[in-house]
């Protein structure tokens, strides 16, 4: 068609003609997009993270010391009795009985070298009933009703435990966003300027479309191509910045051997095929978005 | 082909109106000058034609379109049949003479074999043969703005509206620009000339719009400047 070629020539020129905001506004849109895609990735990790933990997180209950010293298979009254409850709990998926011997032999496989094994010994540790729920986010309910029963030591909700990983990766998420809102309000202001800017220095241009009838396609069209050729080589740039970032940074960090169970990885589909398009497409509309109110409010047609 | 019905255009930045109950009519075919000092609404009464104002009251037709409630996405079909002049031609300074003309073709989504039929024969009828590939700045005053007048015609306009065409142009050249104009008159398409050039006027003899202060003051149909003034 005619008219998208001269559209596209036009849009392009526009780029050109005012290249040092065209690359501002490139620059400002990628990290702002850049910051948008790091929040949805943490998103997604703390969804994995959470799917991870949760299918293993059990409430532990603790019996109390002459329980988890005699009972080698949960045979005595007060272990049977507070299992057999449990089990008939509606909100309880199973329940599995670790005795104090077994518990230790956990213990020594999981701090096995570190000086802590010094301290510990086997008397210290409680046998337990490991009562796994349908719902993992109900544990307190578990805590509440076992609490001080005869023979119970303590109870622990696990999911208590790793809610504070779970917090600092939510801080970081709320970071990433945080940023990215205040960089994508600099873009959209950049944007609008930039389009004002260009529609100034091409005011005569448009000024004669105008007086021989030129329609919006030929008149403001060009102006919102430009911004959304600016949104979507941003999406781009930010895209290979958070690939940069996962080889360089993410990979690094939770490779470490402490961390790469505790987190599961970023995958390089997860950048190219969840966030990279999402990226593109919130950076386009937000472009065109920003592009339309400026050509409404500041540019006469 | 234009009427204006009780016409008044008061800017929300003056007390006096720019217009002030203004009628007329005008034929198709006509060739009609709009005299009167700066400040009198001729530019006013043009940009209400172009639809580039609305009055704040009355009516303005264009042919068959009543220009004042004309829906915003049919103002260009309005504005593809009226071609403007100016004092200061409007040429875009990037672009060759053929470029300038094809331009309006262009924007206003012709094909490129019309293109290339239509500009050499408008180029031609002003008088600019051959000089299609010079650069605006190459040119005189008087070929900028045969220039502009080509691109005004490239579209088939039935009306064309010249505001001050030779107000930066000495007498000579002034006087074959309005030859021209006059030619392009007779082969039917109707002219609203805005004016200060009382020699151009008299020599004319045409119709006659005067307006004073934003009132009609008189329409003759064959008419002079006036000794008022």
């Amino acid at each position: 068609m005619n008219g998208l070629a001269f559209v596209w020539r036009e849009a392009l020129g526009g780029l050109r003609r005012n290249i040092t905001m065209s690359v501002a506004m490139v620059l400002t849109t990628a990290i702002s997009l850049g910051l948008l895609g790091a929040g949805l990735l943490a998103v997604r990790t703390i969804d994995r993270t959470q799917e991870l933990y949760y299918s293993q997180l059990a409430v532990q209950v603790a019996l109390d010391e002459p329980t988890s010293a005699g009972d080698r298979d949960c045979t005595s009254p007060t272990c049977t009795g507070l299992r057999e409850q449990l089990q008939a709990d509606p909100l309880v998926g199973g329940v599995a009985y670790e005795s104090r011997d077994q518990a230790y032999q956990r213990f020594l496989r999981i701090y096995a070298g570190q000086s802590i094994l010094q301290l510990v010994r086997p008397q210290s540790l409680p046998a337990t009933l490991r009562v796994t729920l349908r719902d993992p986010t109900r544990g307190d309910a578990i805590v509440a009703g076992y609490t001080g029963r005869p023979g119970v030591r303590n109870v622990v909700d696990q999911r208590a435990l790793v809610q504070d990983l779970f917090t600092f990766l939510a801080s970081v998420r709320n970071a990433a966003f945080g940023l990215a809102s205040i960089q994508a309000l600099a873009a959209l202001l950049l944007i609008s300027n930039t389009i004002q800017v260009s529609a100034f220095t091409r005011r005569t241009e448009v000024g004669i479309m105008r007086l021989v009838g030129a329609t919006r396609w030929y008149t403001q069209v060009p102006f919102l191509i430009e911004a959304v050729i600016t949104g979507v080589i941003g999406a781009v740039l930010a895209t290979g910045g958070l690939v940069l970032g996962k080889l360089f940074f993410i990979d690094r960090l939770l490779g470490g051997r402490l961390i790469s169970n505790a987190i599961p990885a970023v995958g390089m589909s997860d950048v190219l095929l969840f966030v990279a398009p999402l990226l593109v497409v919130v950076g386009a509309a937000i472009a065109t978005a920003t592009g339309y109110v400026t050509l409404r409010l500041y540019v006469r047609n | 082909m234009l009427r204006l019905e009780h016409v008044s255009k008061l800017y929300p930045t003056s007390v006096r109106p720019a217009l002030d109950d203004v009628s007329m009519d005008v034929d198709p075919g006509e060739f009609v000058f709009l005299i009167g000092p700066s400040g009198s609404g001729k530019s006013t009464l043009l940009r209400l034609l172009l639809r580039e104002e609305s009055p704040t009251s009355g009516n303005v037709f264009v042919a068959n379109w009543n220009v004042a409630r004309l829906a915003p996405r049919k103002v260009p079909k309005l504005r593809q049949r009226m071609g403007c002049v100016f004092q200061d031609f409007r040429l875009l300074g990037d672009r060759t003479v053929a470029e300038n003309v094809a331009f309006a073709l262009e924007v206003t989504g012709k094909s490129g074999h019309t293109i290339r039929a239509v500009v050499p024969e408008v180029l031609e009828l002003v008088g600019l043969d051959g000089k299609g590939d010079r650069m605006p700045a190459e040119l005189s005053g008087g070929e900028a703005q045969r220039v502009a007048i080509a691109r005004a015609l490239a579209n088939r306009p039935l009306v064309l509206l010249a505001d001050e065409p030779t107000g930066n142009l000495d007498p000579e050249t002034s006087d074959d620009i309005m030859l021209l104009l006059d030619r392009i008159n007779r082969t039917g398409t109707t002219i609203v000339m805005a004016t200060h050039d009382r020699q151009i006027v008299d020599a004319m003899r045409r119709r006659v719009v005067e307006l004073h202060l934003g009132k009609l003051a008189r329409d003759d149909a064959r008419g002079v400047y006036g000794a008022s003034r």
